[in-house]
């Protein structure tokens, strides 16, 4: 179904070292951060490598979401993917991270 | 075995049973994963700024001179008042979960059977007759009259070969296929929470129900 936008709810206390750590790992299966939460991050990533990603052991749960554009903040939600999305790409057309095929 | 009899023993009720029950069941953990998710992202709580103001204020600079005369720029100073934030979960900031359903399922079954049977009948007759005579001079009471005396041997023999075959073939080959869509669809209208809000801001407040 290609790209599919999933809430991942972190296992543990939340902290910078294992947020950063689970960022690190969707990036390197090829996602895209979309926003992080103290709960876990919102990601954007193939479904193909949505299994792979489930059984990281930081990973509590993963569920697929959408957009409501009706939401009282969805586009409030929106610019903000959009700009964390365009960062990650930026920084990815320079040739500084490349995420993995 | 007749050929009807195989197709009817394909178990077409047993298969088709088999199948919807596993999508029922994988349903039922599709929809047990997007209540976790819609509870999930009910819990999930951000600070949400609803409003920033910007205000922009003269602030002249040092003046320079051009051409010898002194020009004062007019500077602009900006401050920024972002209005408290306010807890809001995900779920009412607009992010619902992802329900997925079985649209369309073909269970395909294809058979292919055979059946030859080769009967095949030769005989052989072979048939042989042999005389064989032998005579022998003197001897025995025929001799003593001056007669020759022998004997007279026949063999008769005969072979029948029958040769009878009869060769019977059975194949059959199957294959089934079960297929079935997954696609995503809109939240279940009782799944999901409605929202009302009231704007209290204008006058008279202003009711919205979104679903």
């Amino acid at each position: 179904m290609g790209l599919q936008t999933y809430i991942i709810t972190q296992i543990g206390e939340y902290s910078l070292d294992s947020s950063r750590e689970l960022q690190l790992f969707v990036r390197r299966l090829g996602g895209y951060i979309l926003m992080v939460t103290r709960t876990g991050p919102i990601i954007l990533i193939d479904d193909s490598q949505a299994h792979a990603l489930a059984g990281h052991p930081l990973v509590g749960f993963m569920g697929p979401v959408t957009l409501n554009p009706r939401g009282v903040a969805a586009d409030i939600l929106q610019r903000i993917f959009a700009e964390n999305l365009s960062k990650q790409l930026e920084v990815e057309m320079s040739g500084d991270a490349k995420p993995a095929p | 075995m007749g050929i009807g009899k195989d197709l009817l023993d394909v178990p077409f009720g047993d298969m088709i049973f088999s199948m919807a029950n596993a999508i029922a069941n994988s349903q039922r953990k599709l929809d047990a994963a997007s209540l976790r998710t819609l509870k999930t992202l009910a819990g999930t709580k951000f600070d949400f700024i609803p409003e920033v103001t910007e205000v922009l204020s003269p602030k002249p600079l040092d003046p320079i001179t051009v051409g010898g005369s002194t020009i004062t720029p007019t500077g602009v100073d900006v401050k920024v008042f972002p209005s408290p934030p306010i807890k809001l979960t995900l779920l009412q900031a607009g992010l619902v979960p992802q329900f997925y359903q079985f649209t369309e399922s073909i269970i395909e079954v294809k058979i292919s059977l055979s059946s030859k049977l080769d009967i095949s009948h030769s005989s052989e007759v072979d048939i042989g007759l042999e005389i064989d005579t032998k005579v022998e001079a003197g001897g025995g009471l025929l001799s003593f009259f001056g007669g020759p005396s022998g004997s007279v041997s026949t063999s008769f023999s005969s072979h029948v070969n029958i040769k009878n075959s009869v060769t019977y073939s059975y194949s059959a080959e199957g294959s089934s296929l079960l297929r079935t869509t997954l696609k995503p669809v809109p939240p279940p209208v009782r799944f999901m929470p409605r929202f009302i809000t009231i704007n209290a801001l204008v006058s008279p407040p202003t009711v919205n129900t979104s679903e």
